[in-house]
């Protein structure tokens, strides 16, 4: 999918060795019960660059992203974001959440507001804005996504593949740094999948730091600058969509490739 | 013409199927059985009921209402009514004053129970979890008998421990506390109140006007509140300068005896003709199209005609029926001359007055006199046993709406950057109180029922007096039937209340 000739420079083909660092794990690890979930993650994540996850299931991929605003505690090692290290300080993780947004696989719309209010809700009560101004900025945010008539609907009454942008809507109208995405398409009915990678994309070349929890190839390859395999809670591999997908180096990513490809 | 096989199957399918196996048909033919069934049983009931009634001489009349019978209520709006409906009203009327209590403080405590429920603290939700299960697994007729044995071993009360100097006390009579009431000054302090409301409302919407401006934090109600608080107590000590706000009612009641029935004739006839001529316009005007032209159908035909026809029918009762417009003066004038003599007060009487406890003796026993609010040991017993008995599962109800919440909805309500106090009141709270409502309405209708159980402990509500009542008249048939009819509408009531709310709640889905 999505393997139409794109006449814009693919994102890896971008020089970021320059940007500042915006997010740094360091030996992360973080255990549920006996289980391990996470085995010493370090990596380090630039400003503008896009990082996909690949991974099994139960590999540790979301428990990942969700230490990185904090849904999830890790319990070793340490993460900093934005140059603001999270530990136990409310402020510091009040300070990430509002420079991270987040995109959930079930979406997790406000069920009981309408879709400019689900947009709206953050901006007034976190960053305080004036009321006309949060609205007309969730109205360019819908716009941006592609559905700027739903506004006045509940979630209720919208499709997948609308939800999920909705949500993207609501993620962006904090203005974050960095956007993170937990499998985002995976509840989605195939035709709906397209209309979010599209929006997804246009968030990419617009220099948004990403990173992508996704089965999604075709994405991978066209918009990630970097490519990070996990497995069992570790890092496997990381490298550029080319060398990831044809020439990788051990054996699990070939063993993983081979099943997905 | 050729005949095609479509053609035939269409025609096939499309005849009309035979009676037995038309579905429309069937259908009202099975309704209409079923009717006749349900009114021929009936019939065969009531009159075979009436007939043993009469053969077994068991009265089915109503007219212990209006007999008078010798009934002393321990408690009561009146408690030496004279006659069987006066009794009954009264013991209405505190079956409505306990349920209604009951109703308040069993959600505020079960709200408390539930959250101490999910409460990460262990003592406090271990405290939750005792409180829930001991009261819900014992009958609530032991534990209203419970209480009210703990409360009758309290010291008996005697005059020796009258006047009461402190403000509350406490004996085997009741628990007996300082009452508030309103004094000759209420209505001057209320006019300071109402003022404070428009002041109020008026704050309330620059608040919001400008929060929706800067995006500032403005907190509209609690300025609202504090505005009409701070007029309150304001009031307390200007008030009578509004005593002049009687001549203005002073004035009203005479201009209502000056005027004639010609004049509120003339003002009813005009506003039912006004009315129903703007809203045949605006009706009309609806149903015009952009280009102006009119479509109406039959329907609406039907209802402009059916306007005029009220409206015409209206004027000719309001200018025929001259008793109504002098009742309408009458009253008018007897409102307003009431309303003035509240204000006809000595400049320095107070909005509220209150007053302590006392003990006096009027018969073999002292008791607590009318001077403070009393709550008598059997009352105390139903009270409490409906209230913790009911909180149990009111808290339950709290725990499992707040439960019910998705995980992702308060991940994602975190992961904008909302706090745990903005995201329970803009995410949580207003979705489980869609799940906590239904079963909570339940829980109202079912502790207004668990009222009747009163009667164990001897407290006068409808179930209590009525027992006297058929113990003295001997008509138990027509008792039982004023209980359901009370109870009936006690739980429609609340039904209608908690729908309400229901349907104002309903999330909009596809």
């Amino acid at each position: 999918m999505n393997e139409n000739e794109n006449t814009e420079t693919p994102a890896s083909d971008r020089d970021l060795s320059n940007a500042p660092d915006m997010i740094v794990c360091e030996g992360v690890s973080k255990w549920y019960g006996d289980f391990q979930a996470l085995d010493e993650v370090s990596a380090t994540i630039k400003e503008q660059e896009v990082v996909v996850v690949l991974g099994p299931s139960g590999s540790g991929k979301s428990t990942w992203i969700r230490c990185i605003n904090r849904l999830e505690h890790h319990q070793e090692g340490r993460i900093e974001v934005d140059g603001i290290e999270l530990t136990n300080d409310l402020r510091n993780i009040e300070k990430v959440r509002s420079e991270v947004g987040m995109v959930f696989q079930q979406f997790n719309l406000f069920p009981h507001l309408k879709v400019l209010d689900n947009v709206t809700l953050a901006p007034i009560w976190v960053r305080k804005k004036p009321k006309a101004e949060a609205e007309e900025q969730a109205a360019a945010l819908l716009e941006r996504v592609g559905i700027p008539e739903q506004a006045d609907k509940y979630p209720g009454q919208l499709s997948g593949g609308q939800q999920q942008r909705v949500a993207i809507a609501r993620a962006l109208a904090m203005e974050p740094r960095i956007m993170l995405f937990d499998e985002p398409t995976s509840a989605l009915d195939p035709e709906m999948i397209k209309e979010v990678l599209d929006v997804m994309k246009e968030l990419a070349l617009s220099g948004m730091t990403m990173m992508v929890v996704t089965h999604e190839v075709g994405f991978a390859k066209e918009v990630a600058d970097r490519i990070i395999f996990m497995d069992d809670g570790q890092i496997v591999e990381t490298g550029t969509p080319e060398i990831f997908f044809s020439n990788p180096t051990e054996d699990r990513t070939k063993l993983f490739l081979s099943q997905i490809l | 013409m050729p005949d095609t096989p479509t053609s035939t199957s269409a025609k096939v399918l499309s005849a009309r199927p035979p009676l037995w196996r038309d579905a429309v048909v069937l259908k009202w033919v099975t309704q209409l059985f079923l009717l006749f069934i349900v009114l021929t049983s009936l019939w065969f009931l009531t009159s075979q009921a009436g007939d043993n009634l009469e053969a077994r001489d068991i009265p089915s009349d109503f007219n212990f209402i209006e007999r008078p019978v010798d009934i002393q209520l321990s408690e009561g709006i009146d408690t030496h009514p004279d006659s069987g409906g006066r009794a009954l009203w009264v013991g209405m009327v505190n079956t409505i004053r306990i349920s209604i209590v009951g109703i308040i403080f069993a959600t505020m405590l079960g709200i408390m129970v539930g959250l101490a429920r999910l409460s990460n603290n262990w003592l406090i939700n271990r405290l939750g979890t005792m409180w829930v299960e001991t009261l819900r697994n014992i009958p609530l007729l032991v534990q209203i008998i419970f209480y009210f044995s703990v409360l009758t071993v309290l010291p008996r009360l005697t005059l020796e421990s009258g006047p009461i100097n402190g403000w509350f006390h406490i004996s085997n009579k009741g628990i007996s506390m300082p009452r508030v009431f309103l004094a000759d000054g209420f209505y001057q302090w209320l006019v300071v109140v109402l003022i404070g409301a428009v002041v109020g409302y008026y704050v309330h919407r620059h608040r919001t006007r400008l929060h929706n401006e800067t995006g500032a934090i403005t907190s509209p109600i609690l300025w609202a509140f504090a505005v009409i608080t701070l007029f309150a107590i304001v009031g307390i000590f200007i008030h009578p300068i509004f005593s002049w706000v009687g001549s203005i009612f002073g004035a009203l009641a005479s201009l209502f005896d000056s005027l004639t029935v010609l004049v509120p004739q003339i003002v009813l006839s005009g506003v039912a003709l006004v009315g129903a001529t703007t809203w045949v316009l605006r009706f009309i005007r609806k149903h015009r199209s952009a280009g102006g032209h009119l479509s109406l159908v039959d329907d609406d035909w039907f209802r402009i005609i059916f306007t005029i026809a009220v409206s015409v029918i209206l004027v000719f009762v309001f200018i025929s029926w001259e008793g109504l417009s002098s009742w309408i003066l009458n009253s008018g004038r007897d409102l307003f001359q009431v309303i003035e003599s509240k204000f006809n007060v000595d400049g320095a009487a107070r909005p509220f007055d209150a007053m302590r406890p006392e003990i006096i003796q009027k018969g073999k026993f002292p008791n607590y006199g009318p001077s403070g609010l009393t709550m008598s040991v059997s009352f105390a017993a139903v009270f409490f046993g409906v209230v913790f008995y009911t909180s149990a599962f009111i808290g339950e109800n709290v725990r499992g709406g707040i439960l019910a919440v998705p995980k992702g909805q308060i991940e994602a309500a975190r992961a904008v950057g909302l706090r745990q106090s903005q995201a329970l009141r803009h995410v949580i709270l207003p979705q489980a109180f869609r799940v906590i409502l239904p079963p909570t309405g339940n829980q109202y209708l079912n502790l207004t029922k668990n009222t009747s159980l009163a009667i164990a402990v001897g407290y006068s509500d409808i179930v209590q007096v009525g027992t006297t009542v058929f113990n003295q008249t001997g008509k138990t048939l027509p008792v039982v039937g004023i209980w359901m009819l009370f109870y009936l509408s006690c739980s429609l009531t609340i039904s209608v209340i908690v729908n309400w709310f229901n349907v104002r709640m309903q999330l909009v889905e596809r």
